[in-house]
């Protein structure tokens, strides 16, 4: 098999491929590691490469295989974090200057569970700086660049996990989701991705964005890819105040039933058209997925798009006035160590009164319940995953995400799982996302009706050219 | 504060009593952001009720729970 070729597994066909000895832990690494040499350069996906490190998790892969102690599907698989992620003994930047040279002492909740379901461990990713704001033009690493197109940007802020899944770097990677930063690179790039229910998955060692927002959740090239990270990083952790002790269930078991009879609301009225709207071509090609999930056997309805347009302004101001309460001491004593994009979002927070913040949560109350009876009439419902395909960092105009709708931002609010699949490309070859949100703690059916979508198109399997 | 919305002369009031020392440029770039977050802030005033509790609760500490 060409080294491209072993670039762009699934994590599905690379377990099958390993157990079968087609090919082993280490030669998978070592073809991601040489892709990485040739081609991030251009693209800026790692900010610390574990290339040493990954090798030698990737020959103790191959010793235990070859012994049969056999962890399960990631065994052998190497991933890459989002730079926010502590890892032990491994600088965890956020890529800012304020914690430019940190290396924590442990490693965060998830990622323990990755290494002991035996992946291995190939780097930490660009991001947006905190998880907040743009990409950086003035934070000490470059901002990482959409492998469709590099002078596009790849989305954020799990920018370094969606462009290094998309240009067939890692196999899966870790995002993190406050307003949508897994959804949004997912959709930009061309992969999947998902936010789990809030407390599904721990977020200790994550460092925080906005506490009450925050969800830990995983990125890869498929949805089959998306249900094995989840399954392995999913479950009650006493050590995260807002982990549910919840059962987790097979998320990969259900991904094959039909979507015969699957309910889907769309809440186009009073949202896709807010100020700006949405991108032609994108509400375009949403539209046509729709057609192809009703080809599939499911009931279309439009549902009102009104809670969901209010929820993104509760959503922004609990957002930066927990992001300023985390980060005021530093912003006191050394502002100027903050990049200018995100300084000028999070101060935001500092100038809102407790009032205001706690009229926000009581918002969200009001909004949860509003979005959620919603369920009494349709099972999932589906939007565009971001309103407009990814700007040119030229052109790109940071007042504009709040001149369109935000279609991630409410079920940040609401908690509600989340997931990003490609639907389409645009005239310029740049990609679009299908957003599926079901109901609490059943992201198996956002698994199901994402997987069912994925396996009736081609989008999946389409690759950049780099 | 007009409408909720304020001025370059209080924003830097209040930038001084929460303790940041921020330009006066700085200042300026920041106003048209905080303004919009506090019209946000105000609609979504009038879309709770006075029964309305917030979306956060208190936990005691996990040693004395059950």
């Amino acid at each position: 098999m060409k080294s491209e070729e072993l670039c762009y597994l699934t994590i599905a066909e690379a377990a099958a491929g390993l157990r079968r000895k087609d090919f082993s832990p280490v030669e998978l690494t070592a073809a991601l590691l040489k892709r990485i040499e040739s081609v991030d350069g251009r693209l800026h996906c790692f900010i610390t490469l574990t290339g040493d490190q990954a090798l030698r998790q990737a020959q103790q892969a191959e010793q235990e295989l070859g012994s049969r102690k056999d962890c399960g599907l990631l065994h052998g698989i190497p991933i890459a974090l989002k730079d926010l992620y502590m890892t032990e003994n491994i600088r965890t930047t956020c890529h800012s200057a304020v914690l430019e040279n940190w290396v924590p002492d442990h490693d965060a909740t998830v990622v323990m569970k990755l290494r002991e379901a035996g992946t291995i461990l190939l780097g930490k990713l660009a991001m947006h700086e905190f998880a907040f704001g743009g990409p950086s033009v003035d934070a000490p690493f470059p901002a990482a660049r959409n492998p469709w197109n590099t002078d596009h940007i790849p989305g954020g802020s799990s920018s370094g996990s969606g462009a290094a899944l998309a240009a067939g770097l890692c196999y899966g990677a870790l995002g993190s989701d406050t307003g949508g930063s897994i959804r949004t690179p997912s959709s930009h790039c061309g992969v999947v991705g998902i936010k789990p229910t809030y407390g599904r998955v721990s977020r200790y060692g994550v460092v925080p964005l906005s506490w009450s927002l925050d969800h830990a959740g995983p990125m890869a090239r498929g949805v089959e890819d998306c249900a094995i990270l989840l399954q392995a990083i999913a479950g009650y952790d006493v050590k995260d105040p807002a982990s549910a002790n919840a059962d987790v269930p097979d998320f990969s078991s259900g991904l094959r039933r039909e979507i015969n009879g699957m309910r889907i609301g769309v809440p186009r009225a009073r949202w896709f058209d807010e100020n700006l709207g949405v991108d032609r071509q994108t509400e375009a090609l949403f539209d046509q997925a729709l057609k192809t999930l009703e080809k599939l056997g499911a009931t279309i309805s439009e549902i009102d798009g009104k809670p969901f347009s209010m929820a993104r302004k509760a959503n922004q101001t609990i957002l930066v006035c927990e992001a300023y309460a985390y980060h005021e001491r530093r912003f006191q004593e050394a502002p100027e160590k903050f990049g200018s994009s995100v300084r000028r979002r999070m101060l935001e927070g500092g100038f809102l009164s407790a009032a205001d913040y706690i009229n926000a949560q009581r918002a969200r109350t009001a909004l949860n319940e509003e979005i959620g009876e919603n369920f009494s009439q349709v099972d999932v419902f589906a939007t565009p995953s971001a309103p407009r395909p990814p700007e040119a960092f030229a052109t790109m105009d940071p007042n504009e995400q709040n001149l369109r709708p935000s279609f991630t931002n409410p079920f940040n609010l609401t908690g509600l799982p989340a997931i990003s699949v490609p639907c389409g490309f645009t005239r310029e070859n740049l990609p679009v996302g299908l957003q599926i949100v079901a109901r609490w703690f059943d992201e198996a059916t956002a698994f199901r009706v994402a997987y069912a979508y994925e396996q009736a198109t081609e989008w999946h399997k389409q690759r950049p050219e780099l | 504060m007009a409408n909720g919305q304020i001025t370059l002369d209080e924003l830097r009031n209040m930038a001084r009593q929460a303790g940041l020392k921020l330009s006066d440029d700085e200042l300026q770039r920041l106003l048209p952001g905080i303004n919009r977050s506090r019209k946000q802030v105000a609609e979504l005033r009038a879309i709770v009720s006075l029964e309305t509790e917030p979306a956060i609760s208190f936990k005691r500490p996990r040693a004395q729970q059950k």
